[in-house]
């Protein structure tokens, strides 16, 4: 296929947290507001004022002094981003919203976490006077009492903060032109990776990993443009003759911020065709839809607790339903198998995928290939023979199942 | 009467000394349990290997052939 | 030559036990097994007294628990059903030994009734899960079953004070895994290495790995008609709770415990997230709610709290406590997770009798005290006696532990409003989530406790796998320079002895005592020594 054209531009806009533009952005007087988890609803850091940047840390391969602090025995990724927060990496952040969704990357935000206490000394990581962290409280499950409690904690939590640190405008005026942008994304990153559907898809897992992070990290306004571009180029762009994959796959799983594992995977022979992981695009892209005379905050705290597929959610029927939409996943993007990835030391995906490896397969008939993997992934000659025996296998399976058809 | 009363005296003492004699016999025998740890070395050398081996053998079922079945439980609310 | 001297010597070992320094412990011990070779003699009057009021006493009464909960067959049915009983609580009367080693005089027979309390308890809840087991029944479905409810260890059991006599809440992993830990550690690793073999990697919290491979194995009692979990205060429980949802295939009510407690907010959905759950009790088990049943309990309870405020009290200010670390930890956190039961009460009693005799005699219960120590963080299951070892070895005197400061809190009865929001905070304040992975706040309040008990030393926790607490490590070490305080790192994997044995622990504080302190131990015997099969 042909090369996207922005695709170099996005690629670097990857290498650093604090990228071309989210500079830009800076520059024209906005607020830059990091998170970590999908439950910070990215929208209401979106709000006209400020932007958010979901933090990453690039090629953070040896965390040496976050390791002093969290230990060796704490996810990689958290260590990454405090190892890049002590580098002075997110200096250009004016806030944190934090969330404790999981237990790793809650202590490296109590770390940011201006403490105003006598019990420790406070650590001053992000040298920037204006900065502050505030954290949000959220729900196990999706109950009405959840949505209400959300929507109270996002008030206090989140909007209260920023008007009352950067004069933010939070009224529904202002949220809904925020959504009306997150909206746009939304349409755009999905018309991109509605391209993963087709039987020769005329976009690779890689390069859609890289836009909808690059729609993750960057001031939204700004790089909607290029989100346009690349949507109108994918129009007209044609596929390579044969094939350039033996099996489509969806890759789903923890935290994942790395395009190249997912060209790793598809180095491999399969292609990444859904991506449903924190920082993918699954729930993430999901408009949102706020009814008639629905308040808006109380549909984006609904929203963000009904799209979610975490496994941190509780209750009974979510545990057991998350299987089910995993399936309908496979069969929407026309998959022949299923990757599921956990980040080493994450325990909610280490248990979830390991349910998800019995009951895929034995329930709903999927190919599994269940890994575990770093933030990240140096030594990638492991997963390469796993990938490539993944492959095999789901080959070996089309072919048993041709015979029977025959 | 009296010489009858002595033996009933004499039967009594006899047995009293009697159960004295197994209560002393009886608790000689526990302290001895007790203090040699006899109790802890049957159980750690005797019954624990037994019934180890008992829960090692035991037919257990294959709880992943469990079904887990997506739409047997509601959505709640209260 | 007949020496008068040490015949003199003999005489007075015989009678009042060799003192302190002298006893060499260790030498008492088997090698490897940690059996004895022979019971410490403690003196003519302790050693009577352990074997009778101790020894003989608790044997006696538990065969009495078994029969009063249920009977010989049923205990036998479930002795030769599930392992976590055979296995682990026949040798109950060697945890004894092993927590109350070195012990003398008051100090032996307060935290020997706390004892009681934690085995008469155990007795109760393994006996109710066999009753109503339809796995040992036939399959058959009784009456007992319907009416209780399965929880996870860590909901307080005053939940389900409003149902009290009419339903019981028996939780599910507290007797077949926790407390197993800390009498056999043997049987726990069968546990989580069966999870690890349905592939789940080994680095997750072993606890929580230990619960789910129970079900793994299919070694839980199918002895409720519903359950009620939460996210036991972190990720690795939360994902514990879809195994067991999957094996156990019950309805099941989720009662997260928030970490952000100290918000207002947070509290008001806390309390309705109770609420809601018992409507969920009330519809699943058609039993309605007492707000009287709820009432009684909780003041009762609350008399509980009030007592452990005067032993804490005792303990910060005098040397009368006597209650040694090990009893006080397992105690207070049993007692206050299970919630009130008459048990307790009759312990306290007691326990309140011996106390005073302390104080009003200014007894020194731990005479050769050299540091008072506080630990914090979550202790090691399977060596939660080190305490014992470390002031028989060292004189360190764990005073105080942080599981045991977690529900610092009576819960108000004069409106059902103030009552649920003072259940709330206690059902927030679980164990592990106050302090171990709650707020970095709360992580801190360690400073403000080590002055409140007197305490000159902290024996801090490190569970190689805890999450939340590896995340705060360094801040820990930093903080402990910056105030010149003398901390020991206790590496542990909760109730996995593999990870770090025994031995390591102990060789940790050695070499801290040794090479930081600068001091010598009192009983050398203890020092080094091989218990790596032991219970």
């Amino acid at each position: 296929m042909k090369d996207l054209k922005h695709l170099i531009f996005f690629e670097d806009l990857l290498q650093e947290a604090n990228n071309e533009l989210v500079r830009k952005g800076k520059e024209e007087g906005l607020r830059a507001i990091g998170y970590t988890c999908y439950f910070m609803p990215e929208v209401l850091l979106d709000l006209p004022g400020c932007f958010s940047v979901r933090l990453r840390a690039p090629r953070c391969t040896s965390p040496d002094i976050a390791t002093y602090y969290l230990s060796s025995r704490v996810c990689h990724y958290a260590r990454s981003l405090m190892e890049r927060a002590l580098e002075g990496g997110y200096n250009f952040l004016d806030a944190q919203m934090a969330t404790e969704t999981c237990t790793a990357t809650c202590r490296f935000q109590e770390h940011l976490q201006q403490k105003h206490l006598d019990t420790v000394q406070d650590m001053q990581i992000i040298q920037n006077p204006d900065f502050f962290v505030s954290f949000c409280d959220v729900p196990f499950k999706n109950t009405e009492i959840s949505y209400e409690h959300f929507r109270k904690q996002l008030r206090a939590h989140v909007l209260d903060e920023l008007t009352a640190h950067f004069g933010i405008d939070t009224s529904d005026e202002a949220i809904l032109k925020a959504v009306e942008q997150h909206n746009e994304v939304c349409r755009l990153i999905n018309e991109i990776g509605d391209y993963r559907k087709l039987d020769n898809p005329t976009i690779t897992g890689y390069e859609f990993a890289v836009i909808q992070l690059c729609s993750l990290t960057c001031p939204k306004h700004l790089i909607l443009p290029y989100l346009r571009e690349t949507a109108e180029e994918l129009k007209t762009r044609e596929p390579d003759d044969k094939k350039q994959f033996r099996c489509k796959a969806v890759l789903c799983g923890s935290e994942n911020d790395d395009p190249d594992f997912i060209k790793l995977i598809e180095s491999c022979g399969a292609l990444v065709v859904c991506d449903r992981y924190c920082y993918g695009a699954v729930e993430s892209r999901v408009p949102i839809e706020i009814k008639e005379g629905q308040d808006p905050l109380d549909a984006i705290a609904r929203h963000y607790l009904l799209t979610s597929n975490c496994p941190r959610f509780m209750p009974q029927d979510e545990m057991r339903g998350r299987k089910k939409r995993l399936a309908e996943l496979c069969k929407e993007y026309h998959a022949d198998g299923l990757i599921v990835a956990s980040n080493k030391f994450c325990e909610y995906w280490s248990y979830e995928r390991v349910i998800d490896t019995v009951v895929m397969r034995r329930d709903y008939g999927i190919p599994v290939c269940s890994i575990e993997k770093e933030y990240i992934n140096a030594a990638s000659g492991q997963l390469r023979t796993r990938f490539q025996a993944f492959v095999e296998s789901v080959e070996l399976k089309q072919i048993k199942e041709d015979k029977v058809d025959v | 009467m009296k010489k009858c009363g002595c033996s009933l005296g004499k039967a009594l003492l006899k047995l009293c000394l009697k159960l004295f004699g197994i209560c002393f016999a009886a608790l000689a025998v526990l302290f001895t349990i007790f203090f040699f740890d006899l109790d802890g070395k049957l159980l750690y050398y005797v019954v624990e290997p037994f019934l180890k081996k008992h829960y090692d053998d035991m037919e257990r079922k294959d709880t992943l052939k469990d079904l887990y079945d997506v739409d047997k439980y509601p959505k709640r609310e209260f | 030559m007949f020496d008068k001297k040490k015949v003199k010597k003999a005489l007075r070992d015989f009678w009042y036990g060799k003192p302190h320094g002298e006893r060499r412990l260790g030498d008492i011990l088997e090698d490897k097994t940690g059996l004895y070779k022979h019971r410490e003699w403690r003196g003519v009057k302790d050693t009577s007294y352990y074997f009778w009021n101790i020894w003989c006493y608790n044997y006696f009464q538990m065969v009495m628990d078994i029969m009063k909960n249920g009977g010989p067959i049923v205990f036998a049915k479930g002795l030769w059903r599930y392992r976590w009983v055979g296995q682990t609580y026949l040798p109950v009367l060697h945890w004894f030994d092993r927590g109350l080693q070195g012990l003398r005089g008051e100090a032996m027979k307060a935290s020997a009734w706390h004892y009681r309390g934690m085995v008469a308890t155990t007795i109760r809840q393994f006996q109710r899960m066999f009753v109503c087991d339809a796995k040992i029944n036939g399959g058959k479905v009784n009456d007992e079953h319907e009416k209780t409810i399965a929880i996870n260890e860590t909901v307080w059991g005053g939940i389900f004070y409003p149902w009290d006599g009419k339903l019981v809440s028996v939780p599910m992993e507290m007797i077949p895994y926790f407390v197993t830990c800390h009498v056999n550690s043997h049987t726990v690793l069968n546990y989580i290495d069966a999870v690890q073999s349905i592939g789940l990697p080994g680095d997750p919290c072993p606890m929580c790995q230990a619960e789910s491979g129970l079900f793994v194995l299919d070694d839980m009692p199918d002895y409720a008609k519903a359950m009620v979990t939460c996210n036991e205060a972190c990720d690795a429980s939360v994902a514990t709770s879809i195994l067991q949802d999957w094996f156990f295939d019950k309805p099941l009510f989720a009662l997260p415990m928030p970490m952000q407690f100290d918000d207002p907010l947070v509290k008001e959905n806390c309390m309705k997230e109770i609420e809601q759950c018992w409507r969920f009790i009330e519809q699943q088990y058609g039993v309605p709610f007492s707000w009287d049943k709820l009432k009684e309990k909780l003041e009762k309870q609350n008399e509980l709290q009030r007592f452990e405020w005067e032993k804490w009290d005792v303990a910060s200010h005098t040397k009368n406590y006597p209650i040694n670390g090990v009893a006080q930890a397992l105690y207070r956190i049993y007692q206050t997770q299970y919630g009130d039961w008459e048990i307790w009460h009759e312990v306290d009693k007691k326990v309140r009798k011996i106390m005073e005799k302390c104080v009003s005699k200014n007894i020194d219960t731990f005479p050769k005290t050299r540091h008072r120590v506080i630990a914090w963080s979550c202790a090691p299951l399977y060596y939660s006696n080190w305490c014992t070892w470390a002031y028989n070895c060292w004189g360190l005197n764990v005073v105080i532990n942080m599981d045991s400061l977690m529900f610092d809190m009576t819960i108000r009865t004069d409106t059902y409003d103030h009552a649920l929001e003072d259940m709330a905070q206690y059902h927030m304040w679980a164990p592990m989530r106050r302090m171990a992975v709650g707020g970095m706040n709360h992580i801190f309040e360690l400073w403000e406790n080590m002055e409140k008990f007197n305490c000159d030393m902290v024996a801090m926790y490190d569970q190689l796998q805890c999450k939340g607490m590896q995340g705060v490590h360094g801040l820990f070490e930093d903080e402990f320079r910056r105030r010149n305080i003398h901390a020991f790192w206790l590496p542990h994997a909760l109730p996995d002895s593999r990870t770090v044995s025994r031995a390591e622990i102990r060789n940790a504080i050695n070499d801290y005592m040794t090479t930081v302190m600068h001091e010598e131990p009192l009983d050398p015997s203890l020092l080094d020594f091989d218990d790596s099969m032991t219970w």
